[in-house]
Order: C-alpha cells, then structure tokens, then sequence
C-alpha cells in the first residue's frame, strides 16, 4: 500500500476532475466551431487515459504480494487481475458497438439534443469525481467521507439514467428517431441501451457497497469491493467518453 | 445391483416426465387453439424440459441440476408470462403459434437462465457477499456420484462436469449428422418429404434445422470439452490447489447448461435455416427457433468468456515456485493463448447475435439496406469471433499433441520456446484475418490481398508446431498405446485439415471453392485432427488420474482403428464432391453430377465414426467401475500430477511444488523436473 497523505491525494482527485472538465468543454467548442474529427479522438484519448491511470489506477496492478497465497493483499491482486481482464472483455461489446456506428453512420450523427447531451455527461464526470473522493477517503479509513462521496455519485449515477433514459429517449422519439426509424436510430438506442445498462448495474453495485460500508463492513485495509466498484464506475465513464462525441460530436446532422 | 437402481429409476422417471410435458404441451396447445391437436408444436419442447427434469430427479432428487431445472421452468414461464401480460395490456396480440409470443419466449428464456442458475445455487455465495456475509473458501463436496450434479468449487469435479456435457452435446450433434447424412446418402429426397408436425417444420425445413444445430451444438460441446481439459488440467499442472476464482468457475459451468437447452429447444420451435452462421436478412425471417439459438449461444459464450478470464488469472497468479513462463505445460501455454481469444473476441459474436435478436424484437434496422443497414456488418462482427474461435477449438488439442508427444517418445521436445510461442503467434494472428470468410460477400476489393495473406501468415506457426513433431518423434523410442495413437492419428488428420487451409484462404481459389463441400471437408478436417483426436487422447490419458481406473486398451485400439480410416475416408469424399461442385447445406443434389457413390460412401465412413464413438462411451463408462486399476505413475509422465496417487486428492498437492528444471526433458539422465517441498 502506498502511504500517500490523505489530502495529496483529495487534490490529485481535484485537480484530474478540472482538466477532465476543461477537456469536455473543450471537446463541445471544437466541435463547434470546426469539423476536427481527429482532435476530438485525440482529445477523448488524453481524457480516458487519464480516467485510466489516475482514477482506475491501473498501475495498481503491478503492486508486490506481500502475503502468502490465503492472505487478504494476495487474493486482492488477483481480484483486481480478474476485474481489468473482464473490463478488456466488457470493452470489446462496446469497440464492437462503436465499429458499428462508423460502418453504419460514418461522419454523420442523429440529431440530438446537444445541451442534455453536455449535462448528463458533466453529471458522469462529476459521479465519477466524488467516486474518487469516496475511495480515497475509504484507503484512508475516512468511513463518513466514503458514505458521503458513495451516496452523492449514486445520486448522480441514478440522474444519469434519468437524463438519459427518462428524458433523452422520449425527446429522440418525438424528434422521429425511433428504434425503427433507420440505422441511426438503431444504431443510438443501442449504444445508449448498452451503457445505461452498465450504469444500471454499477448504481446497484454502489447501493451494495454503501450498505455494506453504513454497516462498517470495510476498513483502510480490506475494501476491496469498494476498489472493485469504483473501477467499475470510472470504468463506464470511460465508455461514455467515447460515446459521448461519437453519438453528439462528430459528423454532419443526418 | 444397488449401483443401478438409481438409474433405472430415472429412466422411468424420464418416460413419464415426457409424457407429463407432452401432455402439458397439448394442453397449453388445446387451450389457444380451441381444438385437441396430438402433434401440437409445443408439446416437443415441454416433453423435452420434462423428461429432462424427471430424469435428474429420478437419479439425485430434488437438489441441484433438478432444483435448477425446476426454477428454469417456472422462470421461463414468469418471464414469458409477464410480456404476455404486457402485450395484452397494450393490445398487441398475446399467444402465437408456440403458445407464446416471440418476445415473450426470449425475455422467458432469459428470466429461465438466470432462474436455473440461482436454483442450482451458482449465485448463492455471490448473494450472501452482497448482503455482507462472508463464505468458506470451499464447500464440502458430497460423496458419491451425486457431487457431479451439484455446484461444486473443485477444479477437477467441474473439469469433469464440463468434459461429460461436452461428451452429451457431441452425441446429440451427431445424432442430427447421422439423420442428415442418412438424408444424403442418394440423390433425390428420401425421408425428408413428409411434414414433420410436431417440429412445425417441413422436411426441407427440418434438414436445415439439423444441418444448422449439428453445426453450433458441435461447437458448444467443443467449447465446453476445451473448458473441460483446462478446468481440470491447467491447475494441476502448473501445481495450483484450483482455479483463482472457484465460484466463477462454478458458474461458467452451469450458465452453459440451460444455455445448451435454449439451443436444443430451437429444434421443437420452428427450427431456423440460416446455418450456424445465422447471417442476416435470412436470419430475421427465419421461425423463432433462431431467436432460442442466439439465446443459447449467448449463454455458452459467457461460459467461455468467464472460462478464459479464470484460466488467465489462475496462470499469471498461481503457478508454483520456480515455474517460470518457460518452464509452464506447452498444454497450460496454449491454454492462455485460447483465453486470450475466448475472453476478448467472443463478446463480438454475442454482440452480432444481440443485434440480429433486436432488430427482430424491435424492429431495429442494423442490417436492414432499405433503412441505411448494412449486413456485411454482421458479417464482420461475426467472423471477428468466429475465425478465432477455430483456434479457441484446436489450440488446447494441439497443446495435448505437443505434452504427450514427449511422454510416448521418451525424448525432450523439440524446440520448446518455439512451440510455446507459436500458440501465441497463432491466437494473436487469428485477430486479423477474419474476413477470408467474406471473399464471395461483396467486400472491398483492396481488402481480400491483405486478408489473404495474414491467412497464409497462420500456416507458419502451425508448421513450426509439426516441426517440432516431428523432430520429436525422429529417433524416439516410440510405444503405441491409446493415448498415443490418438495423438499420432491427430496429428496426421491435423495436417490434412491444414494443408487444405492454403488453397482455401487464397482468393483466387477460394472464390470456386467458397460455400462447397471442399470447406466442409477440411474444416472436419482441422476440427478432427486439432480437437477430437486430441480430447480422446486426452481423456484415454487422464482418465486414470480421474477415477483411478485405466480404460481398456483393447477398445481403445478398436475405437481408432475403427475411427481414422473412417475419418479418413470421410474427410476426402467431402472434398472431393466439393471439388465436383457441391454445395454445402443443401439437401439434395443432381445425380448427373456423378458422386452418388462418394456421399454413399461419406455416409458409411460418418455411421462408421458414430460406432466407435459408441465404443468409446460403452469402455469410458464400462471402466470407471469396472476397469483395471492403475493408482501410480502409469504412463512414467515427468508432469507432477502423476507422481501424487490417484484419484487426485481433494486439493490436489499436500505439499508444495517446486519447479527445478524444464518439463519435457525425458531420457535426460540426471534431469528433474518438480521437487516436493515439506515445509507445509
């Protein structure tokens, strides 16, 4: 376990989150202001590896054993193995639905509303900042901190869904992109369908880990589930960065 | 007389659970249609859930797979039932052909999986962690036979559950083959004229249904033995107590069992026509058995995608000390090489097939051209996963080849690294050569050259694999019992099935010998040399580590050389018709093309391979209680699983492994390759 200060690493949290949100707003005036497909990609490359190295931590899987097999730090290592090597499967479902919104849509895009597009992808960014926060607090044995940090991105998590689900598919559908209007249709219900059921069950996972953390089941030591969950959350932000521009950035309006 | 009482009991069990779901099916038939109908469709699929449950209650009683039988009914009809209300609710119509509705058969099949699983107890612990309870590392297994119908967390009690479905599936896959080939026999239709009633189908009908569900209930039960050698294989040879996450391991085990109902229960609902590769628009017409084959298929992937993340972790976390990546099992390398695959490209097959069931259920246009779909789309996605999965299929065989080669040969293999990479190399160059499926579909010019060539790239690792071969066989001291002459014969059917890869991955070739019964041919080919010879090698070899027991030698000599002249021989007269010109998955042909004779031939050779097959299940199930006793180090094997007593012990080694010098070193005076350490 690297021992760094809790408040070093509030502010490594802080300051991720403002270049993720400078980058975003970024990313909407370039798509703006000129057709700069290639930036946009660039762009949303430097955001997930951010996301990647400084809220997943990826790096956390080269960390020493230093316990014997049955011990908590050992099986952990190879819990977090198994959970990157199941985001690398997870992330081919989503290549694979991206592949398929270049083959069938090209540099077009359905007609979207642009400023809920901006909000429910600020209110993920935002989720996955107090998820940060939240595990953080949690290695440093801040049980509050984890409680408050949890509940607000679940807050957010759930507003996500609505955004998404309760108030940008029926909009979509009273513009006539429906499900069976065409391919661009087909193509956004699918890749917003498919996210929204990731966030769905991360927003489960997370009342989990806010029961189990209210219940003082985890400590500065053994919190895997909360590292697990966290991974998971920043794991769909990540997804959404691509989606975002690839559904409301790129492209001419079909 | 104690032992088979129990089984007896079940197969009553079973009549009667058939009769109780046929009549069930006519019921639920009579209650929509208005009028009693003996052949109603419906009553197949009942009468198959029924007898199957019968059958496992009647053997175990009502624990485990018949608890989970029993959940998936019930759940397939909630789920069902709960859309059909909807629909009613929203005035749409409410019953179909099939009793249910199409949406309402999928989201049924869906709530049925999920409902098998908690009802076997696959979720049980997982439940228990959410609600905060924690759970033993092992649960104590029952005694007996019974341990094998059960969730259990061994590596070597899945191992064999999955190697025994795998077994179950391939009988019934090749049952549909025996029924079509009969079919094929003679020019002109023979038996496939009538109306099958109770399949919903016509003859032509039913014999694309076999044709197609031969293909993918072959390719699960293929899936599921790859899972099996591994499961039980991967752990003790590189000296694990199991696999890095037991529960996982459970549940990719049992996710594949009503997977594998979902795909047989899309023969009694109307069948499907698009062969295994269920390409688009064909696929969104077809009856609603294709919707139960995507379910199916789905399920089983997930098993494989699961399979292949475990048998990753467990590799990288848990080897014994000393056991460095040059010194792991060729077996255990091409293992890794198949989860890389398994766990990545599988989610793409899953993902076409979720997009084809969507645009039937709600009318999305993915690959509809008249809506801005494309189908090729499909194509591509399909064949992302579905070239690489032929390497998912062969690669652990041709593992097999290279770990007993060394063993009946008493000599060190031949160029271990290179072996050992070229798994890697031919898993990894299996991502980029996918579209030589696609050379007739309309694909870009520019694309079918370089496409052509990564293909032939392939055949360089695979021939680094025979090198080394034969360079190990070359002056050995070679015996010949089973397990070797299952490697020997896999090796040289292997290299027929390769050598007819070149001609077919070349576009201007490939272009007369797309969609014949030349690709038929050598994909048997391939399939048989790289996992079917290898997995009877395999479990002719391990099967005394399992029970304790060898299998009798003389049906196993039998058993190949009834076999490989009959593969053989079937093999080239599927090429040589495709050669003559004909086409694969019709069922019928002119008889002036002039190879009546080759498919009477094709057909006596494939009702050959089914006999030994059947000796092979009669001395596989013979020997488990009845063979000769073999408790040592029978085969005089180096690997550290032999030199424990067999059956293998419940967690493998009581002491630790360690790993002083290299696996295949054989006839190397002084060399040594585990040490048992006492420390623990």
């Amino acid at each position: 376990m690297e021992h760094t200060d809790k408040k070093t690493a509030f502010n490594q949290g802080l300051i991720i989150f403002i270049f993720l949100a400078v980058l975003t707003a970024l990313e909407f005036f370039i798509a703006i202001v000129m057709d700069a497909v290639v930036l946009l990609i660039f762009i949303a490359l430097i955001k997930a590896g951010l996301v990647i190295y400084y809220y997943m931590h990826i790096n956390r899987l080269n960390r020493e054993d230093d316990g014997p097999e049955e011990s908590y730090s050992f099986k952990t290592n190879t819990n977090r193995l198994g959970m990157w090597l199941f985001l690398l499967s997870d992330s081919f479902i989503f290549g694979g639905l991206m592949v398929a919104r270049i083959n069938l849509l090209g540099l077009t895009r359905p007609h979207l509303d642009q400023s809920l597009g901006l909000v429910v992808t600020a209110v993920l960014l935002i989720s996955s900042f107090f998820m940060n926060r939240a595990e953080t607090a949690m290695e440093h044995g801040d049980r509050k901190g984890f409680l408050v940090g949890t509940s607000l991105t679940l807050i957010l998590g759930i507003v996500f869904l609505l955004g998404v689900v309760g108030i940008e598919w029926p909009q979509a559908i009273h513009e006539g992109i429906t499900a069976s209007s065409g391919a661009a249709g087909a193509i956004f219900f699918m890749m917003t369908g498919m996210h929204a059921f990731h966030v769905l069950t991360g927003v489960i996972f997370l009342v989990i880990i806010l029961r189990n953390g209210a219940r003082g089941l985890y400590n500065e030591e053994k919190h895997w589930a909360v590292e697990a969950a966290t991974i998971y959350w920043h794991f769909i932000d990540v997804v959404w960065i691509f989606f975002y521009p690839a559904l409301y950035l790129i492209g001419e309006l079909l | 007389m104690n032992k088979l009482k129990p089984i007896w009991r079940a197969l009553l069990l079973l009549l009667m659970g058939g009769f109780v779901g046929y009549a069930l099916g006519v019921g639920l038939d009579a209650l929509i249609g208005g009028t009693v109908d003996f052949v109603a469709p419906i009553s197949g699929v009942f009468s198959l859930l029924g007898s199957a449950t019968a059958f496992f209650f009647g053997l175990i009683g009502y624990r485990g797979i018949t608890k989970g039988l029993v959940y998936q009914i019930i759940g397939t009809f909630v789920g069902a039932g709960f859309v059909t209300a909807i629909r009613a609710f929203m005035g749409l119509e409410t019953f179909g052909s099939f009793f249910f509705t199409e949406p309402a058969w999928v989201f049924g099949g869906l709530v049925g999986t999920l409902s098998f699983l908690s009802g076997v107890g696959a979720f049980a612990d997982w439940y228990k962690w959410a609600k905060g309870e924690s759970t033993p590392e092992h649960h104590q297994d029952p005694e007996g036979f019974i341990k094998y119908f059960g969730v259990s967390l061994d590596h070597k009690i899945i191992g064999i559950q999955y190697t025994v479905t795998s077994l179950f599936l391939m009988g019934v896959g090749g049952t549909f083959a025996m029924i079509f080939r009969t079919e094929l026999a003679a020019s002109r239709l023979q038996f496939l004229t009538t109306t099958f009633k109770a399949f919903d189908q016509n003859g032509l009908q039913f014999y694309n249904t076999l044709m197609s569900l031969h293909g993918m209930v072959m390719i699960a039960g293929i899936l599921l033995g790859v899972a099996g050698m591994i499961n039980y294989l991967a752990p003790m040879l590189i000296g694990a107590k199991d696999m890095a996450f037991p529960r996982l391991n459970a549940f990719s085990f049992w996710i594949a069992v009503p997977g594998a109902l979902l795909l047989l229960s899309a023969l009694f609902l109307g069948g499907f026509d698009t062969g295994w590769t269920g390409y688009p628009p064909l696929s969104t017409r077809s009856p609603l058995g294709i919707q139960m084959f995507f379910l199916g298929v789905y399920m089983v992937g997930w098993s494989s995608i699961l399979g292949g993340l475990n048998l990753i972790a467990t590799v990288v976390r848990l080897r014994a000390k000393g056991m460095t990546p040059f010194r792991l099992p060729i077996f255990v390398w091409a293992a890794i090489a198949t989860s890389i695959i398994s766990l990545t490209a599988t989610q793409l097959i899953g993902l076409s097939f979720q997009l084809v069931m969507f645009q039937r259920l709600f009318d999305m246009g993915f690959f509809d051209g008249t809506r801005g779909g494309n189908p090729v789309l499909y194509q591509h996605l399909f064949w992302f996963y579905s070239h690489p999965a032929v390497y998912v299929f062969v690669l652990p065989g041709l593992g097999i080849i290279s770990e007993l080669l060394p063993v009946f040969v008493r000599k060190p293999l031949y160029g271990y690294r290179w072996v050992a990479m070229s798994s890697l190399g031919i898993a990894l160059i299996g991502f980029l050569v996918w579209a030589h499926h696609m050379f007739a579909s309309g694909l870009n010019e520019y694309l079918r050259v370089p496409f052509m060539y990564s293909t032939l790239l392939v055949s360089i690792p695979t021939g680094v694999k025979f090198f080394s071969w034969v360079a190990t066989l070359w002056k050995g001291k070679i015996s010949t019992p089973t397990p070797m002459l299952f490697v020997l014969g896999g090796i040289i059917v292997f290299l027929i099935g390769g050598l007819t890869g070149p001609p077919s991955a070349t576009v201007s070739t490939d272009l007369h010998l797309h969609d014949t019964y030349f690709i038929v041919g050598h994909f048997h080919g391939t399939i048989f040399g790289g996992y079917v010879f290898p997995f009877f090698a395999a479990i002719y070899f391990w099967f005394p580590k399992a029970t304790g027991r060898r299998m009798s030698e003389k049906l196993g000599k039998l058993h190949f050389w009834i076999m490989t002249p009959s593969f053989l021989v079937m093999t080239f007269a599927m090429m040589r018709v495709g050669l003559l010109g004909m086409r694969r998955r019709i069922a019928d042909y002119d008889a002036m093309l002039g190879f009546d004779l080759t498919h009477l031939i094709t057909t006596i050779a494939g009702y050959l391979i089914f006999i030994s097959v059947a000796i092979f299940l009669y001395n596989l199930f013979h020997s488990m209680n009845h063979g000769e006793k073999a408790e040592g180090n029978l085969w005089n094997s180096r690997s550290p699983e032999w030199l424990v007593p067999s059956p293998m012990p419940v967690h493998n080694y009581d002491q630790a492994i360690e790993v002083v010098g290299e696996p295949y070193d054989y006839g190397l005076a002084g060399s040594k390759y585990v040490d048992f350490t006492n420390n623990k």
